[in-house]
């Protein structure tokens, strides 16, 4: 069955919908505020042979990574009725405190769709609160590793696998919130895909997946027959993996050949000795979303949409690491840095965005019955027609800020301050965005763990515009490394002030709204 | 009377003796007053009355959302705790568009050049930093020299412990008499900064522009012998013009909420246990969820960017209207929207140079508007435009010129259905066993289709388009909200009814006398969203928690009434009820089957393929489907 360009419009809505009430529901009903005010979670409807068919509008670091999961849990033969849970990065996870539930829907009797919620749980065990330790060397350091397992059976809950889980948490009862909240969320994906189907009957609805995945391609395809043929090369280095302190690298080289596009990672380092490996999901995240800022926006995030791309990655490199190479900060951080890459890549054939910060900041604060987990905007770079946005997430994430008043009430801690370092973003015609500054005092015995990446070199300007000033960390007042973990004592302040965006083109060609060349504002520069 | 002022017309109902008689003039966009009083005038004129025979006189307005969309606000300065005054320019730090990296939110109300912030600080459990005085004398003396208009307060935990807002805005207050201040306990007393702060500083920016219209507004309606107009608020209550002057951003949805209480009030006339409001105009379409002739509310809003997070009437907007243009994509998909040809050049139909097809020109196609009777009584409708319109796009996507009208239809009800589940399954309510109410210049036109792909059975085309919105206005109660942040465990113990006496004090004063109502944003200790629970503060707390866990299970399928229940925000509504007149009706006329068109006045109703229609004495039309 083919659909005509009205039916094709009327099913990519409905199946959206389902998608964003699968989202709302999820957000809604969780405890914890890294889902509820955060919303780092993302939902998706698959078709019967593992290929996506549409994502809710959530988290770019979600783009690429689930059709692992669906993989992994369709070779285990999932059927409707049950609901699969899986973290494992290395079976189709992408790092542990994301967990993936799946469950296979039934349309005239027979599996007609996955539907798909993934969670960034903020506790899932391992060596330090938060399950995002830095300098962690193994997987198994970094919390509870679950293979594709079942956790709902014959409608009903298994208990027991739920029990295991928050015996392996240190905070259970907010896990298991969260993990309710989940399957909540495949109940209503469930029945409105069986409305839609009643609606517009089963056989239009798997005619729709297969329309919908073609119509996603064909317009990926257009615009990347629009980009100038040719290989481009670039390289970018990860500062240190909280293990080693030298530069990780990761080499690209993009070739646009007509309506198809391959990227190619060869010459990258090897897997690191700490956690910023990134399983093959999380390095395709990464070149998808780069994609989807270079075409228009507007196409469903489909397989469809990524199916012209080819990402080639040598096996057991940074960005196709194997098991049990610890993965914490390969998720966070160097997706952030592949991205930079394949932009520089891309920007020798089209125009692209000054870098962004390249990092999420990762903040990671627990103590006695608490753990506090945030990532931390920055400045966005400027681009051919804009100043890049200050204080926002710029790549693999736009998450939520935890509210000062709703933190303090929830935890131990006191911000201090929280404002935009300005003048941190690069000079240019456009002005890159400024970093922001965020100062937490710890009241309690505490343990932390901060990720974070450009605090030796600020994002690149292009164009001739300038670079962003880099970032800093610091335990009262003290500069720390990029990734560090340690202990606090009450009182103690932490400091993460984010790096700003790169500026675009000449700083003598700005034009302020009054006419005149505006001068960089240097307050707020914290020494 | 009331008096509804939209984008292009003001529309005034008069009630008098059963008999409602209405008028509609042009909007006066430079000062919404004079349409007001020329619609006023023009009613009283066809019903023979004079202005002293006018009893009740309601008003709903744009002022407030005009001048937030525009920009046109006060000037505006900020004082905040110190490390903290980029409060509304880092918002809640995700970005405008996920992947468009170049895209901007609104800019902040208040630029950073005016914002200041004081040495002091509040947390959770009380004052950390007392108020260095110092500091607020530099902040005033900032103020003065900003030489703005008005000024919002805005101190972290303000909402729990006010007194340094309180101190600061004394301070403001004695030095600067001609400066309007709104501090944040007093506009929203409710936890979370950027909300909250982001709701005083539209309601300190708006303030100065409302206080003048509405000043110019009583002074008319004085000078005419009326009585004092009563205001439409957001939250579909009235309030006295004074009051009302004083608090702008109370306001800001005033605008459609004529419409939709007055499609509510229909419903609770009808009988109707749900019903879905249905509001569709040239280039946006408002829907709202009305449950036993309530509607639904929320505390949550986006207004031109910037959040609004007070109690108002939760309607939904998308941009889907008459105007909105059909286009095909480059995957060859047909849509519809978001662009709109607006008034001018309008659809291609209209002849005022429009050459897109919009949604309009499809139902010329189709034969849904009559070309005989002019639209809105000017303009006259072209069919060959329209079909040329709509057959260019029909050959690029290789479909037939009906087939293709058909399409822009089905394709712009999608945007319109989605919005409606939407804003019914958000509430656990089942859109097919609603009544649609459609109202608006294009809602008659294409409610059958809507009613059609949402599974309803039952649609009301009240009688001319924009009288329902002055009808609500007629309708609408006197209405107060008042909340307040406790974070308090729902059980005995903790004296939540105790908590509840100021909000009671207040509507007292208010409102002395009015019924009110009480509810409490609960949530599962450990979780960060509440659920707003109607309460009877007389009842046990473990009546509370119980329904609290019945509607968690309602809304998301779980409950655990093992787990502890904390109260985040009390809510206390007082309203007055509002005029319940006798309106006009008269028997039904005999059914008719569709498809057909029936012309109503201001709007064309388009009865579908297996509906039947049946007119009542005053226009009022009533479709069953089968």
């Amino acid at each position: 069955m083919s659909l005509d360009p009205i039916t094709l419009q009327v099913m990519a809505n409905a199946l959206r919908a389902v998608a964003e009430e699968m989202g709302a529901a999820l957000v809604r009903s969780a405890f914890s505020p890294n889902i509820k005010e955060r919303r780092d979670c993302s939902t998706a409807i698959f078709d019967d042979a593992g290929r996506m068919v549409v994502q809710s509008a959530s988290i770019p670091v979600h783009l690429g990574a689930m059709p692992e999961a669906v993989a992994a849990v369709r070779a285990r033969g999932a059927a409707p009725g049950e609901v699969w849970l899986v973290n494992d990065p290395y079976r189709g996870g992408t790092h542990l405190p994301d967990l993936t539930m799946i469950n296979a829907i039934a349309l005239d009797g027979r599996t007609a769709a996955y539907a798909v919620t993934r969670a960034h749980h903020a506790d899932v065990g391992g060596m330090a609160p938060g399950s995002m330790p830095a300098g962690s060397r193994e997987l198994l350091q970094e919390g509870i590793v679950i293979p594709p397992v079942r956790i709902v059976r014959d409608g009903e809950p298994v208990e027991d696998v739920i029990a295991l889980l928050l015996a392996n948490t240190r905070t259970p009862a907010e896990r298991e919130g969260d993990l309710r909240a989940q399957l909540a969320a495949h109940r209503l994906a469930e029945r409105r895909l069986q409305e839609v189907a009643e609606r517009h009957g089963p056989d239009r609805v798997r005619a729709a997946f297969t329309a919908l995945f073609d119509y996603a391609e064909r317009r990926t395809r257009a615009a990347i027959a629009a980009m100038p043929d040719g290989r481009y090369e670039a390289a970018e280095a990860l500062e240190g993996d909280g293990v080693t302190e030298g530069n990780l690298w990761i080499r690209v080289a993009v070739t646009i050949a007509g309506d198809s596009m391959t990227v190619d990672f060869a010459g990258t380092d090897p897997t690191g000795p700490g956690n910023c490996n990134c399983p093959p999901a999380v390095t395709r995240s990464a070149v998808y979303f780069v994609l989807r800022c270079l075409t228009d926006p507007d196409i469903p995030a489909s397989a469809g949409a990524f199916a012209p791309v080819t990402v080639l990655a040598p096996p057991g490199s940074l960005v196709d690491a194997r098991a049990p190479a610890a993965v914490a900060g390969g998720n966070v951080e160097t997706s952030s840095r592949i991205v930079d890459a394949v932009f520089s890549a891309l920007g020798q054939a089209v125009p692209v965005p000054a870098q962004g910060q390249g990092t999420m900041n990762n903040l990671t604060i627990g103590g006695a019955g608490f753990t506090y987990y945030e990532t931390i905007g920055g400045g966005q770079g400027a681009s051919p027609d804009a100043d890049g946005p200050s204080g926002v997430h710029v790549a693999m994430s736009n998450t939520l800020n935890t509210p000062v008043e709703a933190l303090e009430v929830a935890y131990p801690l006191t911000v201090e301050a929280y404002r935009l370092r300005r003048g941190t973003g690069g000079p240019g015609a456009h002005r890159g965005g400024d970093g922001v500054e965020r100062r937490v005092r710890v009241l309690v015995e505490a343990d932390v763990s901060v990720i974070a990446e450009r605090r030796a070199r600020g994002p690149e300007g292009r164009e001739g515009g300038g670079d962003g000033r880099p970032g800093r960390t610091t335990l009262n007042g003290r500069p720390l490394p990029a990734k560090w973990r340690g202990s606090l004592r009450p009182g103690d302040v932490i400091g993460i002030e984010t790096p700003g965006g790169g500026g675009y083109g000449p700083p003598e060609e700005a034009i302020g709204e009054d006419g005149a060349h505006p001068a960089a504002p240097s307050e707020n520069l914290s020494p | 009377m009331g008096v509804d002022v939209g984008g292009t017309f003001t529309d005034a109902a008069l009630i008098t003796g059963g008999r409602l008689i209405t008028a509609k003039v042009p909007t006066t966009p430079a000062d919404q007053s004079e349409g007001v009083i020329a619609a006023v005038t023009a009613v009283l004129s066809r019903a023979g009355l004079r202005p002293a025979d006018v009893t009740r006189f309601a008003h709903g307005m744009t002022v407030g959302t005009n001048a937030l969309l525009e920009g046109t606000g006060a000037r505006t300065s900020l004082i905040a705790t110190e490390g903290f005054g980029d409060v509304l320019e880092l918002r809640r730090q995700d970005r405008a568009h996920l992947y468009r990296l170049d895209a901007h939110h609104s800019p902040p109300l208040v630029p950073h050049a005016r914002t200041h912030e004081v040495t002091e600080r509040c947390g959770p459990h009380g004052v950390i930093t007392p108020l260095d005085p110092a500091s607020l004398e530099r902040a005033v003396a900032a103020v003065r020299a900003d030489g703005s208009e008005a000024v919002a307060v805005g101190l972290l935990f303000a909402f729990a412990h006010p007194q340094h807002e309180a101190a600061v805005a004394a301070a403001l207050r004695e030095a600067l008499p001609g400066v309007h201040v709104s501090a944040s306990s007093e506009v929203l007393p409710e936890i979370r900064e950027y909300e909250r702060i982001s709701t005083t500083v539209v309601d300190a920016y708006l303030t100065p522009v409302l206080r003048s219209y509405l000043g110019r507004l009583g002074e008319r309606a004085a000078a005419a012998g009326l009585p004092s107009p009563a205001i439409m608020q957001s939250s579909g209550g009235v309030l006295p013009i004074a009051d009302s002057a004083e608090h702008a951003a109370w306001t800001v949805l005033s605008g459609p909420a004529g419409g939709v209480i007055g499609a509510a009030r229909l419903a609770a006339r009808e009988d109707r246990r749900l019903a879905l409001t249905f509001d569709m105009g040239g280039t946006s379409c408002d829907v709202a969820l009305v449950t036993d002739g309530e509607p639904a509310r929320t505390s949550r809003t986006v207004i031109a960017g910037h959040p609004l997070h007070l109690p108002v009437l939760d309607v939904a907007t998308v941009s889907a209207g008459g105007g909105s243009i059909a286009w095909a994509d480059s995957g060859g998909a047909l849509r519809v929207g978001p662009q709109s040809a607006g008034a001018r050049p309008g659809p291609a139909a209209y002849g005022l140079g429009g050459t897109e097809p919009t949604v309009t020109d499809a139902d010329v196609v189709l034969g849904r508007l009559p070309l005989r009777e002019p639209l809105g009584g000017a303009i006259r409708l072209d069919a060959d435009a329209a079909r040329a319109a709509v057959g260019g796009l029909a050959r690029r996507l290789g479909l037939g010129v009906e087939e293709c009208a058909e399409g822009i239809l089905t394709v712009a009800v999608q945007e319109m259905v989605r919005a409606l589940r939407l804003v019914s399954v958000e509430r656990g309510e089942d859109a097919r066993e609603a009544t649609l109410i459609a109202f608006g210049g294009a809602g008659p036109l294409h409610a059958c289709a809507v009613a059609d792909e949402l599974g309803v059975r039952t649609v009301l085309a009240p009688p001319a388009a924009g009288v329902l919105a002055a009808l609500g206005l007629v309708m609408a109660g006197e209405r107060r909200d008042y909340v307040q942040t406790v974070l308090a465990p729902v059980d005995a113990g903790a004296g939540l009814a105790g908590m509840l006496s100021p909000l009671r004090e207040h509507a007292a004063h208010d409102l002395p006398g009015a019924p009110v109502q009480a509810a409490a944003d609960c949530r599962y200790a450990g979780q960060s969203h509440a659920l707003t629970i109607p309460w009877d503060p007389a009842a046990p707390e473990a009546s509370l928690a119980q329904a609290f866990h019945d509607a968690h299970r309602e809304r998301y399928g779980d409950a655990d009434p093992g787990r502890a229940v904390e109260a985040v925000t009390l809510r206390l509504a007082a309203e007055r009820p509002g005029a319940d007149p006798e309106l006009p009706g008269g028997a039904e006329g005999p059914g008719v089957a569709g498809p057909t068109v029936i012309p109503m006045e201001g709007a064309t109703c388009w009865v579908g393929e297996g509906w039947t229609a049946r007119v009542d004495g005053v226009g009022s039309i009533r479709m069953e489907r089968g």
